[in-house]
């Protein structure tokens, strides 16, 4: 009976601080959506007359084609690496993540750059051709581009993790049933990974709904941008708030489509038998198609505009390189890493009690903090500030520390932000891990915090440094947040980026987006080995 | 319950684990110093000039011994950014690049009135807030910048000539969500009125060569490209490429020329970058300090050189550049107009569709 009420607590207990995380990182943007009444003023019926088609459309085409693409680049890569050897397979199996460690931002002014009157590419076409070819790229087409290509690896490291480990036998059998790789592709691998392929183009999706940089440079009307003109340009909160519940439905929307399809069917592989596949071997054209294809993608998403980078580097590094950056490299640094462990053990709390509960609202609450990933960072940012001066007010009472000027508040606003990509990649760990090992424990009297410690930490360890990873390389990337909630004096790279990419000045912010890119490329290194061990 | 704060100790210790064992441990430094000292200024600036804008504070401080303490981020996010930390903001100056953003400060309240011998004597009238609520510390005009080898000078007049349907599918510009456009626009219905002012942006959008894209660089390079034959942009950018490191760059900016439209009527667009001080600031004086060492000749002529924008002091010449392109006769109307009407610019843009 006391061990009875002892679990029974230490659920709760569980409960009680995954429920405080979700709630802290849901405040602020909760906060702004109902604090503020939508309303039908003028600005709403002019936004709904003029704007709001465009918002709407232009919101689910890049939905549904990055989406499309980048799952399906994600998905065949992952398939090509695991199952087949060919040429250069052992390098494209981490190099493909790369992709990530460009900021898409960056990867717009680059491509604008290289695709441009002035542009390397531009030129190289009209010197083969003889007259002038261009690309536009700065078009809802271009930006499909950009966020398919430097997103796909979403979808692409958490499919191979899977494909890896879980589907030798399935493979091995389909082949003795007398399928052909494609055939298994289409009617195995699909199938069976549909759901990590869900939860990899969540996070696209919310990336894509949040991105404001691209659309803006692009000059795309998405929801973010409308949300920002209408807010900080019209100065209308409540028409804001109306766009927002618009936004917010596309997110919900996004939630539930990935519950569906993975909720159907719980596909949790409870083995110790983690059975590596033994590569197929390619020869031949096929060989050179699977290199090339990886190539191609890897060109695109990663060494063209790297290259490009370097060559502009060399054009201003001088001017740029000062003392300053390294400041700017060792605040973000910090501040990555810090954030990214404290996320990190925020999420394990609370996939770990969404698991172990019973109740439905905590099984969601996780979800909740998919509002902080998908918003766009201006709102947050706002949000967050709000909360802030209402603790600084608090505290002002008896502690004369100024909050607002603090780099706490910051940090507390990468956390909302960051919060749901550590719970999908734990959720996911978790759901690899299965229930069974979690069961024996608790029969044979293990208390839930024992078991999570003693059972489920070291299976979970490798998806908590793989979210660690991810999140690291997000925070390096994050720019909006930065920005408006930064202290005095406080930089990080991506802030100096922006600098120079603000006023048009691309080629000067090519060394500084290569310093991104080196510090997200270590991360992203790390997460390949670790997924081979 | 012992339990209980096993498992909380437990998770604090994961944590500090898991943060010295990611190098974390501090977070960032140079973040977080108690405001005691009163020799400092803090500045909420959009102005992301690099290397100027810090080298011009930096000899501000080694003459007067104020520290300056900067936050950069877009004109409109630091507005919000100061309506919503209300009177606890540690903000004592607004520096933005546009005179709309400037009104909307001075119309949320957040700005306080200040004068001083010294700014009214570095910077015209024309140039401060009618309420003194701030002040322009640069100029930049907004002008046509047209292909040479297929447009003559002469062929050009006035913003307004660019609705004639001659130039159908000749005219490039950036999108309506850019401030600069905005103001464009806020002058027209100041000086035009509000009728003649949407015919206008609707006889432009009908001549667009494409849909709106891209910053004014871009717009320059479509012309030098073929694909259009004037872009309205400011002559701000025209001289960073013309002082770019990458040769393509500045041949096609040498391609391009540059005219100042509406000479014989109501004179080219102008815009400012300016500050206001913040109506909570703490630091006043060593503000009003900052804003007359910045418009005072030494830091102007160093913005003239390095930014390739117009000085607002007149005792300062433009740069070398600027001067090439000649003189010209501004718009006359008081700034604070591009704010005034700013919201109704933007409903027009969208009223007659352009992106």
């Amino acid at each position: 009976m006391t061990k009875l009420i002892r679990g029974f607590n230490e659920t709760n207990i569980w409960n009680l601080l995954a429920f405080l995380i979700v709630a802290a990182t849901v405040i602020p943007v909760a906060n702004l959506a109902l604090g503020v009444l939508p309303g039908e003023n003028e600005n709403w019926r002019h936004i709904r007359e003029y704007l709001l088609k465009d918002y709407v459309v232009n919101t689910l085409i890049l939905f549904g084609f990055s989406g499309l693409f980048a799952s399906l680049i994600g998905v065949s890569l992952a398939y090509l690496v695991t199952v087949f050897d060919f040429p250069g397979r052992r390098f494209f199996q981490w190099a493909l993540i790369l992709p990530l460690s460009v900021p898409a931002y960056i990867a717009a002014y680059t491509y604008s750059g290289m695709l441009g009157y002035t542009g390397i590419i531009t030129r190289a076409l009209s010197g083969l051709f003889g007259r002038d070819i261009s690309i536009d790229i700065m078009s809802v087409p271009g930006a499909i581009f950009i966020f398919t290509f430097f997103l796909f690896p979403y979808v692409y490291i958490i499919s191979r993790a899977f494909l890896a480990k879980y589907t030798a036998s399935l493979i091995e059998s389909a082949i003795m049933l007398g399928k052909n790789y494609t055939q298994i592709f289409f009617q195995v691998i699909l199938p069976v990974s549909r759901g990590v392929i869900a939860s990899g183009s969540a996070l696209i999706l919310m990336e894509v709904a949040n991105d404001y940089g691209v659309a803006s440079y692009f000059g795309i009307d998405t929801f973010s941008i409308a949300i920002f003109k209408v807010w900080f340009g019209m100065g209308d909160v409540g028409a804001a708030a109306h766009l927002s519940l618009y936004a917010l439905a596309f997110i919900v929307f996004i939630i539930l489509a990935e519950k569906a399809i993975r909720g159907q069917k719980r596909f949790a592989i409870a083995t110790t038998k983690v059975r590596l596949l033994t590569p197929h071997r390619l020869r031949g054209a096929k060989a050179a198609i699977a290199a090339g294809y990886s190539m191609l993608v890897w060109s695109l998403g990663f060494f063209i505009p790297f290259l490009q980078l370097v060559a502009w580097s060399a054009l201003t590094y001088e001017e740029v390189l000062d003392q300053s950056f390294l400041q700017a490299t060792v605040n973000t640094v910090f501040a990555a890493a810090f954030c990214a462990s404290l996320i990190v053990c925020c999420a394990a709390i609370i996939t770990n009690s969404a698991r172990i509960s019973r109740s439905r609202l905590v099984r969601t609450a996780g979800k909740l903090t998919a509002v902080g990933y998908s918003a766009p960072g201006a709102v947050i940012a706002i949000g967050v500030l709000i909360l802030f001066i209402w603790l600084n007010a608090m505290t002002e009472l008896f502690w004369s520390y100024s909050l607002i000027t603090s780099i706490y508040m910051l940090l507390f606003a990468y956390l909302v932000r960051f919060m749901a990509v550590g719970c999908n990649s734990l959720e996911n760990g978790f759901e690899k891990i299965g229930k069974t090992y979690f069961e024996a424990s608790r029969t044979l009297g293990f208390g839930v915090t024992r078991t999570f410690f003693k059972v489920d930490f070291k299976m979970l360890l490798p998806s908590m440094i793989g979210a660690f990873s991810l999140i690291f390389v997000d925070m390096v990337k994050e720019l909006p947040l930065t920005l408006i909630l930064r202290p005095f004096n406080f930089n990080t790279l991506a802030t100096k980026v922006y600098e120079y990419a603000h006023d048009e000045r691309v080629h000067h912010s090519a060394p500084v987006a290569l310093i991104i890119i080196a510090i997200c490329s270590i991360s992203v290194y790390s997460l390949s080995k670790l997924d081979k061990e | 319950m012992k339990k209980f704060w096993l498992l909380t100790l437990s998770l604090f210790l994961l944590s500090t684990v898991l943060l010295t064992g990611c190098g974390g441990g501090t977070p960032a430094p140079a973040a977080t110093k108690p405001s005691v000292e009163a020799k400092e200024v803090n500045i909420y600036t959009s102005r992301h000039y690099p290397g100027i804008d810090d080298a011009i504070y930096k000899s501000f401080t080694d003459k007067t011994g104020i520290k300056v303490n900067v936050i950069k981020a877009s004109g409109e996010e630091l507005l919000q950014r100061i309506k919503t930390e209300g009177a606890s903001s540690k903000a004592d100056i607004y520096l933005t690049a546009d005179a709309g953003n400037l009104y909307l400060a001075k119309q949320a309240g957040v700005l306080q009135p200040f004068t001083s011998p010294a700014l009214t004597k570095n910077i015209p009238a024309d140039f401060i807030d009618t309420d003194k609520m701030w002040v322009g510390l640069t100029m930049r005009a907004r002008v046509l910048v047209y292909a040479k080898d297929r447009v003559k000078p002469d062929d050009l007049s006035t913003y307004e000539d660019l609705t004639q349907p001659k130039w159908k599918g000749k005219i490039v510009t950036r999108s309506s969500n850019n401030i600069y456009n905005q103001s464009m626009l806020a002058a027209f219905i100041a000086m035009n009125g509000e009728t003649q002012a949407k015919e206008w942006a609707k006889g432009i959008t009908a001549n667009f060569a494409r849909q709106p894209e891209g910053g004014d660089r871009d717009q320059a390079k479509a012309v030098a490209a073929g694909k259009a034959d004037v872009a309205i942009m400011n002559s701000y950018y025209l001289g960073q490429m013309l002082s770019s490191k990458d040769p393509l760059e500045v041949k096609a900016a040498e391609s391009l020329g540059v005219f100042f439209p509406n000479q014989n009527t109501t004179g080219t667009h102008v815009n400012i970058g300016g500050a206001g001080i913040v109506k909570s600031a703490k630091n006043v004086d060593n503000a009003v300090k900052l804003l007359e060492y910045l418009s005072d000749i030494e830091a102007q002529q160093k913005f003239a050189e390095a930014s390739t924008e117009y000085p607002v002091n007149p005792a300062v010449e433009p740069s070398a550049l600027l001067k090439k392109w000649g003189t010209f006769r501004k718009q006359n109307i008081n700034l604070s107009k591009l704010g005034e009407h700013n919201r109704r610019a933007v409903q027009i843009f969208n009223e007659v569709g352009w992106k």
